[in-house]
């Protein structure tokens, strides 16, 4: 009896020290991760509701960080503390991309990256702040075209951010809805904020300096979401952006005059009010169609003029003094005076008056030329009175509580 | 009594032994996720030769993708018992399904790894070959999930890396040494190749599939037979999919356009198509568009920073050095290479395809 016991605990043990052993001779060993790894790993086996820290420290990365679950929260200590390094980054297109709903990011900074910083695509209640997306180096065309990049997206939260040295456009929304971007800083890009093909946006309350242009809302052609309309843009601080264009050919905003503060581009409903435009040096608002461009148009549904634009309650001071675009240039060497501040190409699509694409109402004193682009710009018209108007006041956007 | 069940144990663990040294066909893990690819009981690994279970079928997709000059050994397993069914023309696999994919690279008699064609091995011998990495696609109860192996550099075990891994690799070709880091993608870039549904599509195979096992196989020596009809004759698959030929790339009988038509499917379409993640960038590249500016021709960047490489266009018609398109499988550097993964490499096999098929179009911009 004990021996059969005692038989049967050899018999075990040997069984369990040769299962462990497996077939070979030795149980070849597990690899180490990296934090990196560690990271990644954190990142693709999270659950819906953690928050995943980034503790204090510059982090090096070398690849591209992910997310797809939904409802994570990534977290750092501030966006000097944590900071996650893609200085030696070899793979990835971007820091880091996101496909996830209901996703967090807060108090950290991505640095350096090869191509975007923070990507988000197509995802739902997204809420980013106090993030610093920076390229250290300055403003370098071989910078990463955008800092924060939400794309496709519903319900946008962009909160206290700082983005510096984009190659593209610092923040940039694209083809998004319901979209808040405030009380953030963007400078060295070559656009400060760009709210691309994108409906219902609030822009408010950003400092804009030092970029090529400081905020440009756009509508492109052959996108599959485009009607961009109903953006405001109130209460910015929007001067000295005349950091020459250091974009990519090619790319829409390689065409920014250096020196523009605000770019409105084939979009519709555009409320802009309550701004500080100062010494923006080509020109403190530009309004254009997409025909201005001279790129061809192959695409039945695009709309490629601006309408109802209302620009309403603004400070103009300074700037238009050295315009960084052919037509700005003859302008200024025929009157002798610097750019006015409100720049219209003067496109009209028949049947719609001038008052149909812009009002101005309440700027001071400020200065108004319609380019006369549809006629090779041979007759400008500095005729403000045609342009006063207004038009209805736009809604305030408001996220769901949890998005603020 | 005692003495039975001391018997029974012996012989119970004697030949569970037995089981797991030799090759009693593949497991399916249902729930967990073995963090060694032995595990799964794909292959039986000795000092000389990984050899896939003979319960599993090796296959070969007509269309493959390009990862850096690796070959690739390829086997599809069905649990005993089940079989797949034809879902609207498609292969649907039942839970239980594994599919694997080992990547390895030839070495010469130096020991040095060669840059050479894939001759579509149903076995790895370890003497003259380097393992890599083992990709599993598993059909659970839920759908597809993704699982990548690292083999270590014993080559005695491959072990899951959830983030993914890197190797510095030295590729010696008839034109010189490449030296390269190969990248093991991680689960998420898993999914975004086989999820073609961005974001909320379910993940499937990309080989696997009824057009790419409808066809001859490309070179055509070694398997003949339509790989649908060896699913069929295995009782693996209810019914044989009506022919939609995968036309291969490498398959100079075809015409230009549509071998460049389909090296651009099965390298770009899983993102650049209508509900791809690359969607946002309006260039659709999975065939499903005529071959006008959603397809690139003529069409300026939306997103591609770098990536433009200070050119105008996707396409330029005639002017394969004028289009981005061209540019962007010319770099190697990681904001502007395309596709952003799967490769390090350039692949100048399929540069020079898509380089003929602009210089030949017609029209200009």
């Amino acid at each position: 009896m004990k021996f059969y016991k005692r038989a049967a605990k050899i018999i075990g043990i040997l069984a369990i020290g040769l299962m462990i052993a497996g077939c070979g001779a030795e149980d070849p060993a597990m690899p180490e991760l990296s934090f990196e790894e560690s990271l990644q790993q954190q990142l693709i086996q999270a659950r819906p509701g953690d928050v995943i820290e980034i503790p204090a420290g510059t982090h090096e990365m070398t690849r591209s960080l992910s997310l797809t679950v939904p409802g994570v929260t990534i977290r750092g200590a501030g966006m000097d503390r944590s900071i996650l390094s893609f200085k030696n980054q070899i793979q990835g297109a971007e820091g880091l991309l996101v496909s996830a709903d209901d996703f967090v990011i807060e108090d950290l900074a991505i640095e350096d990256t090869v191509g975007d910083a923070l990507k988000v695509n197509e995802s739902d209640n997204v809420t980013i702040r106090r993030v610093r997306a920076e390229w250290t180096g300055g403003a370098l065309t071989t910078n990463g075209a955008y800092g924060i990049y939400p794309v496709q997206c519903n319900k946008v939260l962009i909160d206290d951010v700082l983005v510096i040295g984009a190659s593209d456009a610092g923040i940039y929304v694209g083809q998004s809805s319901q979209i808040i971007v405030r009380n953030s800083r963007v400078e060295y890009n070559v656009a400060g904020i760009e709210i691309e093909n994108s409906t219902f946006a609030d822009v408010h309350d950003n400092i804009a300096t030092n970029n090529t242009g400081g905020i440009l809302i756009f509508d492109l052609p052959n996108l599959p979401v485009q009607g961009g309309r109903n953006t405001r843009v109130f209460d910015n601080q929007i001067f000295a952006n005349n950091t020459a264009n250091f974009a990519p050919e090619g790319n829409i905003v390689a065409t920014v005059p250096t020196g523009t503060g605000l770019m409105i581009l084939a979009n519709d409903n555009i409320e802009v009010f309550g701004n500080d435009f100062i010494d923006n040096d080509s020109v403190n608002v530009l309004i254009v169609s997409y025909l201005i461009t001279a790129l061809p148009i192959d695409d039945p549904d695009y709309d490629p003029f601006p309408e109802s634009i209302f620009i309403h309650n603004n400070q103009f001071s300074g700037g238009g003094e050295t315009p960084d675009s052919e037509p700005l240039a003859l302008l200024q060497s025929a009157t002798a005076q610097s750019i006015p501040d409100v720049v219209w190409d003067g496109i009209l699509v028949d049947g719609k008056q001038a008052k149909d694409i812009l009002c101005l109402a309440e700027n001071g004193e400020v200065t108004f030329v319609n380019l006369d682009a549809s006629n090779g710009f041979a007759a400008p018209s500095f005729d403000t009175d045609a342009h006063r108007c207004s038009l209805p006041r736009l809604s305030v956007i408001s996220l769901s509580p949890a998005a603020q | 009594m005692i003495r039975a069940q001391l018997r029974l144990l012996f012989v119970s663990v004697v030949l569970s032994l037995v089981f797991a040294c030799t090759d009693s066909g593949p497991v399916f893990h249902a729930q967990d996720r073995p963090l060694r690819l032995s595990e799964w009981n794909l292959y039986s690994l000795s000092a000389d030769a990984l050899i896939p279970s003979e319960s599993s079928l090796v296959f070969r997709p007509a269309n493959p993708l390009f990862t850096d000059y690796a070959h690739k050994l390829r086997s599809l397993w069905i649990p005993a018992n089940t079989q797949a069914h034809l879902a609207e023309g498609e292969i649907d696999y039942p839970v239980g399904t594994v599919l694997s994919k080992t990547f390895y690279y030839p070495k010469n008699t130096q020991g040095a790894i060669e840059k050479r064609e894939d001759p579509g091995l149903e076995k790895i011998d370890l003497q003259y070959n380097q393992l890599i990495e083992t990709r599993l696609l598993v059909r659970k109860e839920m759908g597809w999930d993704a699982f990548p192996y690292v083999w270590n550099d014993e080559q005695t075990e491959a072990f899951l890396r959830v983030a993914g891994a890197s190797k510095s690799i030295q590729l010696t070709s008839e034109q010189g040494t490449l030296d390269f880091v190969y990248f093991v993608p991680n689960e998420n870039q898993c999914a975004g190749c086989h999820t073609t549904s961005h974001p909320d599509g379910d993940m499937h195979p990309l080989g696997a599939i009824a057009s790419q096992l409808s066809s001859s196989v490309f070179p055509r020596e070694g398997l003949m037979e339509i790989q649908t009809e060896i699913l069929r004759a295995r009782g693996w698959l209810d019914e044989i999919p009506i022919r939609m030929e995968s036309k291969s790339w490498r398959d100079e009988s075809y015409s230009i356009e549509d071998r460049a038509l389909a090296y651009l499917n099965i390298h770009c379409g899983h993102c650049h198509n209508p509900n791809g993640a690359a969607d946002t960038s309006g260039l659709i590249l999975d065939g499903s568009h005529a071959i006008r500016i959603n397809m690139g021709v003529c069409k300026p960047p939306v997103a591609a920073g770098g990536g433009s490489g200070d050119l105008l266009y996707g396409i330029v018609p005639g002017a394969p050095e004028q289009s981005i398109l061209l540019y962007r499988m010319q770099s190697a550097k990681p904001d502007e290479m395309m596709p952003e993964l799967g490769r390090s490499l350039v692949h100048v096999e399929g540069v020079e395809l898509i380089g003929r098929w602009i210089s030949e179009m017609p029209g200009s911009c």
